[in-house]
């Protein structure tokens, strides 16, 4: 029982953080990053490097690069740095010219390219097989098995992801949020108002990507293992469809949406029959996630928990339009 | 040196699937305004209809009309009951490229079960091997490169000398306006999904005559080198997609002699990065992925 709420907490953390990560970049500034997994991903191998052992250990089955054996805070940290400064490189090609819907697919490829890369480099991080036996963060001082430890890491994923919800939550309402939103609105009007659109898109995908890192180097201190298997492009879309669902835009909306949909439907689906023959569940659980996207965008575009209409009260006294231009004659 | 002459020759068999594919997926953006992610899956799902009727003991190459009229309908049908209703109700681009993408997942899950999770292959003669120095291909590829460079006609000729493909040229380059001059943009779009439609299941179905198998998987394969194609020749430009069809293959298949064939998709990509951080708007198009000027 400790051992199955625990999951289901920590993925709950995990998936928290991640649609915050996805609210921000594609609610508020109207980026689509359809390599967001991607993110995930290289915190949760980064942290993996970081903590496990050189790779002659444990009988030297798995080949990769780094194993650094550091201590509990570093490997997370180095994930979230990680994360982070994949941003850039990644945001100077596709995000300075191109479409705002070629963007979307230029991440989607990219998305697809790293996986396939990752895959055919066993060198690199063990390949198809991947990483495995990663040490949970201060294993050495506490037993990993014990339910105490198991509470302890889903209460620090828990208060991790509080505190993330914090951090955006201030970046959204402030008067830089406030530009966010004029970009997403209309990006011609927030350049011509002085508002350089190429930092902002920039700066968002960078935390949002440390926040990716993060989330990553979580869920594999929890689960130990990470394969490219965990990673591919979907992934991301199922991130999509829970912030679409629970209110883009609006951090309670992807909260909700994380609850709902990863860890509702992974958790709805372990309690049915099985039935029809084997793969035909997850099949279904994919057509039901396209189908929940495209029902939202139809029926309630703007998700369960809309987006705050943001209007300002007009001023008693307007500016009198008239006498400057009198002015000025 | 052979090798690589050799791999030139693969190379055009590739450039020739890549061409029918990418000149359908870029017209449909031209012509509608919509990338259509779901691309690869239409194209897989005509394979497999053009499988259904091969292992009935039809002909590959009687089943190949078969996979371009499965494809042709398909689109048509995604058009009309997904795609230009969201369009009509003012979904912006982003919203477009999430909609096409939750289809592309819909379409491989629901295809998944039902046709399997093995690789198929069809049954087919390869024919005689034709010769030509290092170069060596059987008579099914070579019959693959007659289909596209007869498509490839067919479309120019489609596209210059009739009057449906001036009402394309003139949908695409401004719908508002070509409604204006009387001609009836509907029913242009119907036909433009019809056609690349066409051309998504001749692709999907030539695509599987040339490998020893494929599975619903293959689908999200097929669309790398076809985005990349698209984009590098223009995306919206035929003619463009056609260019950038001849690069990417022969770069694609000359790559696989000299480093490994794993790495196929990723010098599609390598090249996709260059055309977007040096010219966005391709080798052809004026506009292409270029953003507005902002």
């Amino acid at each position: 029982m400790t051992y199955y709420l625990t999951t289901v907490l920590v993925y709950a953390a995990v998936d928290i953080l991640a649609c915050l990560a996805i609210s921000l970049q594609f609610g508020v500034s109207g980026i689509v990053n359809f390599s967001f997994i991607i993110f995930q991903a290289a915190g949760a191998y980064t942290a993996g490097v970081l903590s496990l052992p050189k790779d002659t250990a444990n009988g030297g089955f798995q080949t990769y690069i780094l194993g650094l054996n550091l201590s509990f805070p570093l490997p997370w940290i180095g994930a979230t740095l990680v994360g982070a400064l994949l941003a850039p490189p990644i945001g100077l090609v596709v995000l300075r010219r191109l479409r705002s819907d070629y963007q979307a697919i230029a991440m989607l490829v990219l998305s697809v390219i790293a996986s396939l890369v990752v895959t055919n480099t066993p060198a690199f991080l063990d390949g198809a097989a991947g990483l495995a036996l990663v040490p949970q963060p201060l294993s050495d001082k506490f037993n990993a098995y014990s339910d105490g430890y198991q509470w302890a890491y889903t209460i620090g994923s828990l208060l991790l992801a509080v505190i993330v919800f914090f951090i955006v939550q201030r970046l959204i309402n402030s008067p830089y949020g406030r530009s966010l939103r004029a970009m997403r609105e209309n990006e011609v009007a927030a350049n011509a108002l002085g508002k350089n659109a190429v930092a902002m898109k920039m700066t968002v995908f960078v935390v949002g990507g440390a926040i990716a890192g993060l989330s990553g180097a979580i869920l594999v201190g929890f689960i130990t293992t990470w394969a490219p298997s965990t990673w591919l492009y979907p992934e991301t879309l199922i991130l999509f469809a829970a912030v679409i669902v629970g209110g883009r835009g609006n951090n309670y909306g992807a909260v909700l949406g994380a609850l709902l949909v990863p860890v509702g439907f992974e958790e709805a689906t372990r309690y049915l029959p099985p039935f029809g023959p084997p793969g035909l569940i997850p099949a279904l659980e994919w057509v039901c996630i396209g189908g929940l996207i495209l029902g939202f965008l139809w029926f309630r575009p703007r998700g369960v928990l809309p987006e705050r209409r943001r209007v300002f009260a007009a001023r008693p006294n307007p500016v009198e339009v008239g006498e400057q231009h009198a002015g000025g004659n | 040196m052979s090798l690589i002459v050799a791999a030139f020759g693969f190379g055009l068999v590739s450039m020739s699937i890549i061409a029918i594919s990418a000149v359908g997926f870029t017209m449909q953006f031209g012509i509608t305004n919509m990338i259509n992610l779901a691309y690869g899956q239409v194209m897989i799902a005509s394979a497999y209809a053009a499988y259904t009727v091969n292992n009935a003991g039809v002909s590959i190459w009687l089943a190949l009309p078969v996979g371009a009229i499965f494809g042709a309908v398909f689109s048509f049908l995604l058009n009309r009951l997904i795609y230009a209703p969201f369009q009509r109700k003012g979904t912006n681009l982003i919203g477009m490229v999430i909609i096409s993408l939750a289809v592309s997942l819909v379409i491989a899950n629901v295809l998944l079960p039902i046709v399997g999770y093995y690789s198929v292959s069809y049954h087919q003669n390869p024919g005689p091997t034709y010769h030509l120095g290092s170069i060596a291909l059987t008579g099914v590829q070579v019959a693959i490169i007659a289909v596209a460079v007869i498509v490839m006609l067919a479309i120019y000729a489609l596209l210059r000398f009739t009057r449906l493909g001036k009402a394309m040229r003139a949908t695409a380059a401004n719908p508002t306006l070509a409604r204006n001059c009387g001609i009836p943009t509907g029913r242009v779009v119907d036909l433009a999904w019809l056609i690349t439609g066409a051309l998504c299941g001749v692709a999907g179905t030539v695509a599987g005559m040339n490998s020893d198998s494929f599975s619903v998987a293959s689908g999200s394969e097929f669309l790398i080198p076809i985005i990349a194609a698209s984009i590098l020749g223009g995306a919206g430009s035929p003619y463009g997609a056609m260019i950038g069809a001849v690069l990417i293959g022969e770069m694609t298949e000359i790559s696989a002699a000299i480093i490994s064939p794993e790495y196929k998709q990723v010098v599609a990509f390598a090249v996709l990065v260059l055309v977007m951080v040096l010219r966005p708007q391709g080798l052809l198009a004026k506009r292409g992925a270029l953003a507005a000027a902002g």
